[in-house]
C-alpha cells in the first residue's frame, strides 16, 4: 500500500484588513500555540519537528529572506528549515515530498503575510515583471488580471451577471467562517454597479486587502495516531509553471492548471474530477479565475462555466465554501487558505458551512500573473 | 489580543537600492536596436516555427538555441488583447487613465504588452491596428517604444456606408437657405447671367413675377447629402435625373432630401429618391439617382 501523508492539525487567526495591533512573528506564534495544543509534537530531535517549512515573501515583508523573522517563532533554530515563496499550497507539496521520502516524519509548515503594511500590493506585484520589457510599462498582477479576464470572459459564456453572482456568493458563504475577513454583504446589483477598475474587472471582482497567519502539521501515515485522531490524508500533489510572458501563452486557458491538476489526480488514482470530489476550494482572487479555474482543473467540462453557476453548480459541488479567495486572504497564502477550508470540512469542522458526508476535497493555489504557477492538492477523509 | 494603540511604534520603511540589470546578449541587442536603430526585433525558433518577442536565448518549448535567429519586426501591430487602467500607482509609467494592450507585432507569432495612446479609451478593441512611437529621448529600455497609437493604415477619414451596411429605407437630408448673394455666385460659377436670375425689373416681366434662383442650385444640395451623409464619404453618383416643380425663391430654405429605395445586388450599387422641398412644406423638384457606395480606400 502506498505510503500516505496525514495532516495532524491546522490553525489559524481571523483574516483581517490590518491586523496593525500584532506583529506578523505573534500572528504566526498564536497559531504554532494552537498545533502545539492541539497535538503535543515538540521540538524533540528523535521524535519532534525537525523540519519545518514557511511561506513568506520578501516584497510584502520588505526584508529580504523573510523567513529569518520567524525562524525562532516556528523553532527552526538548530533543524531543517526551508521557505517556500510560491504560493503556500506548495509549502504543502514540499512537506509531503520530504516526508514520503522518508527524509522526514514530522514537519510544521507556517506562513505569514501583512498585506496592510505595503503601500499598494500592486506595487509589490509589478516587482514581480522583469526589469526589461514588462515592469517599466507598469504590469502588475491587476492588470494582467485584467488581459486574462477579457480573454477568458471573451471565449466562455460567463457574463458579466455570472461575475456578480459569484462575488456576492462569496460574501454569503464567508459570513458563515468565522475565520474569514469580515465583509459587507452585497448583492449582485452592487457588483454590477461597483466601478471598472481595471476592464473588464471590477473593483468588487477583486479580492481585498487581507492580513493573515496560518499554520499546519504534517506527518508520515505511521505516526499520525501520535498526534490526532482524526488525520485527513494529503493523497495528491502536482504543480505547474506556465511560460512567463503573458503573450508566450494563451490567456483564455491555463495549461499549467491542466496539468498541475492531471499530476495532483494521477497521484492521487482521481479519475473523473467532476465526481469525485465533495468540496472543491478554488483560488478566486479575481471574479473571473472561480468559472476559469473550475473549468481548468477539470471539475466542470470546458466552456460550461455559465450554466454552471446559473444552475447553482458552485453549491451543488462545495466549491469555495469558504468565501474563497475573492472574500480576502494573503495572496501568498491562498493555497493554503484553500487548504485549510478542505482539512476543517472533511474533519467535520466547518461549523454552519459543513458539507454533508465530505469524503474527498481539492484545494488550488495560484501565484504569479495572471495565474502563471499552479498547484492542485487532493485530500481525503 | 489587546487593541490599545497606546506605547504603540511604527518604523516607517522604504525598498529603494539603486540597481543594474545586465540583460544579457541577447536582450542587449534587442534593447540596443530598439534605442539606435528604431528597429524591433524578434527571434524565430525554427523547430517550433514561432517567432518570439521579447527575444530569449533558448526556446523554452525544444529547448533549442535561438540566439542568432533575428528577424526584424514591423512597427506596426495588431492589438489582441486589452484592459483600460483606471487606477492610480506609482509604479505606473504614464496617468491613469491609459490602455495596456497585447500587440502582436506583424512578423511576430507573441504578442507584447505595451501602452495605446492617442485612441478613445472606448474605441479600443481586439483587432485594432497599431504603430509603435519611439522615445524621443532614449531610455534604453522598452519604453524606447514611448507607446502604440493607432496606425495609419487606414484613412483617417470616416468613409460612408458601404453597400452591406446599407439598406431601403434609410434616408438623409441638408437643409440651406438660398441667398441672394448664393444667386449671384452661381451665376458667376455657371456663366449663367440670365436676367430672370439678375435683373429685378426684367424678372417682374416673367410668370414669376420677381428674381428666382437657378435651377441647378437648389438641386446642387443634393451633392453634401450623397457625398457626406449616405450614402457618405467614398460615394460616386453615377446618375442623376431631375423633374423642377416649383421655383426657388431668394430666401426661400430648401431642404434636399435623398433615400434608398433599390439595392441593386448586381452591381452593388443603390438607386436613391430624390426630393426638395421649401419651408412651406412644397415640392421644389424630384428625381432619383444611382449611388455607387464607397469601396475600401488604397493606402
Amino acid at each position: 500500500m502506498k505510503q500516505r501523508v496525514a495532516v495532524c492539525a491546522v490553525a489559524q487567526i481571523k483574516n483581517e484588513p490590518d491586523i496593525w495591533y500584532q506583529r506578523f512573528q505573534g500572528m504566526v506564534l498564536e497559531c504554532f500555540e494552537t498545533i502545539v495544543e492541539q497535538t503535543g509534537v515538540t521540538f524533540d530531535m528523535d521524535k519532534g519537528i525537525r523540519n519545518v517549512v514557511t511561506c513568506s515573501d520578501d516584497v510584502f515583508d520588505a526584508r529580504t529572506i523573510s523567513d529569518n523573522a520567524i525562524t525562532d517563532v516556528v523553532g527552526a533554530h538548530f533543524r531543517g528549515e526551508e521557505k517556500s515563496c510560491q504560493d503556500g499550497s506548495n509549502a504543502l507539496g514540499y512537506a509531503m515530498a520530504s516526508i514520503l521520502s522518508g527524509h522526514d516524519d514530522v514537519i510544521l509548515v507556517a506562513g505569514h503575510c501583512k498585506e496592510s503594511q505595503p503601500e499598494s500590493r500592486r506595487m509589490c506585484s509589478n516587482l514581480a515583471f522583469d526589469p526589461f520589457y514588462t515592469r517599466p510599462l507598469g504590469l502588475d498582477f491587476l492588470s494582467a488580471a485584467a488581459l486574462q479576464a477579457r480573454a477568458y470572459l471573451k471565449q466562455s459564456q460567463v457574463t458579466d451577471a455570472h461575475l456578480a453572482k459569484i462575488v456576492a456568493r462569496s460574501r454569503e458563504n464567508a459570513a458563515r467562517n468565522p475565520f474569514a475577513r469580515e465583509n459587507e454583504l452585497v448583492t449582485e446589483d452592487d457588483v454590477m454597479q461597483s466601478p471598472l477598475i481595471c476592464d473588464p474587472i471590477r473593483a468588487l471582482h477583486r479580492y481585498p486587502v487581507t492580513d493573515w497567519a496560518v499554520a499546519m502539521l504534517l506527518c508520515s501515515e505511521e505516526r499520525a495516531h501520535e498526534f490526532t485522531d482524526k488525520p485527513v490524508w494529503l493523497t495528491g500533489f502536482g504543480n505547474c509553471m506556465d511560460s512567463y510572458f503573458l503573450g508566450d501563452r494563451d490567456l483564455s486557458e491555463s495549461t499549467a492548471l491542466q496539468k498541475a491538476a492531471r499530476r495532483a489526480y494521477t497521484m492521487a488514482g482521481v479519475d473523473d474530477p467532476k465526481t469525485a470530489f465533495d468540496i472543491i476550494e478554488l483560488g478566486d482572487a479575481y471574479a473571473y479565475q472561480l468559472p476559469m479555474w473550475a473549468e481548468n482543473a477539470g471539475v466542470i467540462e470546458p466552456k460550461s462555466a455559465g450554466k454552471w453557476i446559473d444552475s447553482g453548480g458552485p453549491d451543488r459541488m462545495g466549491v469555495n465554501l469558504s468565501g474563497g479567495m475573492l472574500n480576502g486572504n494573503p495572496f501568498k497564502l491562498g493555497g493554503l487558505a484553500r487548504a485549510m477550508e478542505v482539512v476543517l470540512q472533511l474533519r467535520g469542522e466547518a461549523g454552519d458551512r459543513q458539507a454533508d458526508k465530505a469524503q474527498r476535497g481539492l484545494a488550488h493555489g495560484t501565484t504569479g500573473a495572471a495565474g502563471q504557477h499552479h498547484s492542485v492538492l487532493v485530500f481525503e477523509k | 489580543m489587546s487593541k490599545s494603540s497606546e506605547d504603540c511604534h511604527v518604523v516607517e520603511g522604504k525598498l529603494a537600492l539603486p540597481y543594474q540589470y545586465f540583460a544579457g546578449r541577447t536582450g542587449s541587442r534587442f534593447l540596443i536596436s530598439l534605442r539606435d536603430e528604431k528597429k524591433i526585433m524578434g527571434i524565430r525558433c525554427e523547430t517550433c516555427d514561432t517567432v518570439f518577442v521579447p527575444p530569449r536565448q533558448t526556446c523554452e518549448r525544444c529547448f533549442s538555441d535561438i540566439s542568432d535567429n533575428w528577424v526584424a519586426l514591423g512597427n506596426k501591430g495588431t492589438v489582441t488583447g486589452y484592459t483600460i487602467i483606471r487606477y492610480e500607482e506609482p509604479h505606473q509609467p504614464v496617468k491613469p487613465p491609459y490602455i495596456l494592450a497585447q500587440i502582436k507585432l506583424d512578423g511576430a507569432d507573441t504578442p507584447i504588452t505595451h501602452i495605446i495612446k492617442g485612441m478613445p479609451l472606448s474605441k479600443i478593441k481586439t483587432g485594432a491596428r497599431v504603430k509603435a512611437i519611439f522615445a524621443k529621448k532614449p531610455t534604453s529600455s522598452i519604453r524606447d517604444i514611448e507607446y502604440f497609437r493607432p496606425s495609419d493604415d487606414r484613412p483617417a477619414f470616416e468613409l460612408g456606408y458601404t453597400y452591406d451596411e446599407l439598406e431601403v429605407g434609410m434616408s438623409a437630408s441638408f437643409t440651406k437657405t438660398i441667398s441672394e448673394s448664393d444667386v449671384y455666385l452661381f451665376a458667376g460659377i455657371s456663366g449663367d447671367f440670365n436676367p430672370m436670375h439678375l435683373n429685378e425689373e426684367f424678372a417682374k416681366l416673367t410668370p414669376f413675377g420677381t428674381r428666382i434662383a437657378h435651377g441647378a442650385l437648389p438641386q446642387s444640395l443634393i451633392a453634401p447629402v450623397l457625398g457626406m451623409k449616405l450614402p457618405g464619404l467614398g460615394t460616386v453618383i453615377p446618375e442623376i435625373t431631375v423633374r423642377f416643380r416649383k421655383p426657388t425663391y431668394f430666401g426661400d430654405t430648401i431642404t434636399a432630401t435623398g433615400e434608398i429605395i433599390e439595392m441593386i445586388e448586381k452591381r452593388r450599387w443603390v438607386r436613391m429618391e430624390l426630393r426638395w422641398t421649401n419651408q412651406k412644406e412644397e415640392l421644389v423638384a424630384e428625381g432619383s439617382c444611382l449611388a455607387i457606395p464607397p469601396m475600401p480606400m488604397g493606402k
